[in-house]
């Protein structure tokens, strides 16, 4: 459990290295309980290695990070936490419902408390009509929709979302949003992963990570002021620009 | 030509595919150049010699027998010699040989008087009791020993009336089909589940479902557990069915309880399973776990006893057979179900797939521990 005062994530020199590449590198991260904090950055940025350290389903090389108050690696949060892999994460030989019921009863739902929530995200993610259709059967952003809500069925406090809304439609998207912030509301944290920059303003505070590194984070409305641009695409760009020089400053 | 240019370079740029299309034909048609010679070697035999000699009128006496015996090609059959005809065929009973072979008391006395008076009532008999349950070996005994029989004859230039009786200690009217029938009912499970486990956890890993469901409470041993039951239970009911089929329509003969070979397939498939998810975790891309197949199937095939005996497999590549889980439970399923050997007498193959079942185990959930530095 989290004491008073102390962070729902909190990562000191988390490091992942692959060889002798550093995947996610010395990072710094503290993530409050009831915040959605976006992780923006580029392919191969790290977020998604960042991701699966803080799921424990990927041991770091060095650093520490504590989550809802445990040091991890340690499987015994698993139950409080909801983790949505950039991957399908559906069982494709398994009925919209059936793949719904499987992580339900991975976490022990009753039957009562089980059918309540299916029908509850069933309706949410908007698959009710095919809640008995095969999973492979459905298109890439309806899987994407059925796999959010595996995540959510054990009504997780703390929610990692790699990249959730890639191929939903923008009127779902904005359903998808509201949602988040009614479980922000509740007291969930949120730490998601996204490419679509206007998307990223919704978020509390946004991270951009570049080469395994955090290179620069703040509420969008700040990070915008910094750098003096009126997208966040721009800033970015800033950002990273900034960091490129940095580092060839550092090495010469 | 971009299209093939594209192959090529696909293929080129992944180097294990490279190694597969290259090694894996040449290390199966060296496999099949060995283990497939089909000439049975080393069967143990048993000789009970109990012949008494006939003594010629010129005083001297001889023994056919003796003659016969050193004329039997030792590279097929092993020889050991006993005095007493029951505890050998207890022996092999036991299954501690295939066959005894007994030359009665009477032996050269009724061959040469036969020679001589067609009209005497007797004749010389070798009385071969075996393990008729592989029809190869006991095809490969009869003609070693006949073989052996008709040097002797013409080496001895007479033409005794010998009579090979054959009264089988296992296996009565046993044909190739029954012999077949285990040790496919064992291959089948073993090929099947090894396969479908590597398949389906291939696209386990590829759609991010094994990561996702470690990021619950579920843990990698709950994980193998899960897999081991489902495919345990398949094993049995994919044998029950094939049982059924051979018994209803080739009506081949079940000596033994059916369930012993149910557990050791059960075993098996435990193995199996256990095997694929190791496989698995060498494979990102399901093409990339079909190149496993030959290394999956052909030991399996070749080495565990399923079209040949192992006695038809060469001394030196039979420590192998060994290595191969199925080999324990064909050999299992046919004691079982041609011998109608029980739990006392099947539990070293029993014992051996279990060890099997937790090595492999252990390595499957080790592997996906480990999988947690890596990918």
């Amino acid at each position: 459990m989290i004491r008073e005062g102390e962070y729902t994530i909190e990562t000191t020199g988390l490091t992942k290295k692959y060889g002798n590449f550093p995947a996610v590198n010395n990072m710094n991260l503290k993530v409050r309980k009831g915040e959605i904090y976006g992780l923006l950055g580029p392919n191969g940025a790290g977020k998604t290695t960042l991701i699966k350290m803080l799921c424990s389903i990927l041991t770091p090389s060095s650093g520490n990070a504590r989550v809802i108050g445990v040091k991890i690696p340690d499987s015994n949060i698993a139950a409080q936490i909801g983790y949505m892999p950039q991957e399908t994460g559906v069982y494709l030989g398994l009925t919209v419902k059936q793949n719904l019921n499987f992580y339900g009863r991975i976490f022990n739902l009753e039957k009562t408390e089980m059918e309540k929530r299916e029908n509850e995200l069933l309706q949410f993610v908007d698959l009710l009509p095919w809640k008995d259709e095969m999973a492979e059967n459905l298109s890439g952003g309806m899987k994407h929709r059925l796999s959010l809500a595996c995540t959510l069925i054990h009504q997780p406090q703390l929610l990692f979302l790699d990249e959730p809304t890639v191929g939903v439609d923008p009127e779902l998207r904005v359903s998808f949003w509201n949602y988040f912030n009614q479980l922000r509301e509740n007291g969930v944290t949120i730490l998601m992963t996204t490419h679509y920059m206007d998307e990223a303003r919704h978020c509390d505070r946004i991270g951009f990570m570049q080469r395994g590194n955090l290179i620069a984070e703040n509420t969008p409305l700040k990070l915008l002021k910094k750098s003096g641009t009126d997208s966040l695409e721009d800033a970015f760009l800033m950002f990273s620009q900034h960091d490129e020089n940095h580092q060839k400053e550092v090495i010469s | 030509m971009a299209v093939s240019r594209r192959v090529f370079r696909d293929v080129a740029n992944d180097k294990r595919s490279l190694a597969m299309l290259f090694l894996a034909p040449i290390f199966a048609m060296c496999v099949f150049g060995v283990a497939f010679s089909g000439d049975v070697e080393g069967v143990n035999v048993i000789i009970v010699n109990q012949d008494q000699g006939f003594t010629l009128p010129a005083g001297n006496t001889t023994f056919l027998s003796e003659k016969i015996v050193s004329n039997i090609d030792t590279k097929v059959l092993n020889i050991q010699n006993m005095d007493n005809a029951d505890e050998a065929r207890q022996k092999v009973a036991d299954g501690q040989a295939s066959a005894v072979i007994i030359f009665p008391e009477n032996f050269t006395q009724n061959a040469i008087i036969k020679t001589q008076n067609s009209s005497y009532p007797d004749s010389g008999q070798i009385i071969i009791q075996g393990d008729d349950s592989i029809t190869n070996v006991r095809n490969a005994i009869l003609k070693t020993v006949n073989q052996a029989l008709s040097d002797t004859m013409a080496a001895e230039g007479v033409n005794p009336a010998l009579k090979v009786t054959s009264e089988p200690i296992y296996g009565q009217d046993a044909e190739f089909i029954d012999f077949f029938v285990p040790g496919i009912l064992a291959f089948v499970v073993y090929l099947l589940t090894t396969i479908l486990t590597l398949i389906t956890f291939v696209g386990e890993r590829a759609n991010g479902t094994l990561e996702r469901v470690l990021a619950t409470p579920v843990t990698e041993g709950e994980v193998v557990t899960g897999y081991a039951i489902t495919f345990g239970t398949l094993g049995i009911i994919q044998v029950a069915l094939l049982l059924a089929i051979a018994i209803l329509v080739f009506n081949i003969v079940v000596v033994g309880n059916v369930l012993l070979a149910f557990l050791a397939v059960a075993i098996l498939a435990v193995t199996c399973q256990a095997l694929g998810i190791l496989l698995s975790s060498l494979a990102k891309r399901p093409e990339q776990a079909i190149q496993f197949f030959p290394f999956v199937i052909l030991p399996a095939f070749l080495l565990s006893g399923v079209f040949w005996p192992l006695q038809a497999i060469p001394d030196w590549l039979r420590p192998l057979s060994y290595l191969v889980p199925p080999t324990y439970a064909v050999e299992a399923c046919r004691a079982v179900m041609l011998k109608g050997w029980g739990l006392e007498k099947i539990w070293p193959d029993l014992v051996a797939l279990v060890l099997f079942a937790v090595l492999f185990l252990g390595l499957a959930v080790w592997s996906l521990k480990r999988g947690k530095n890596e990918f």
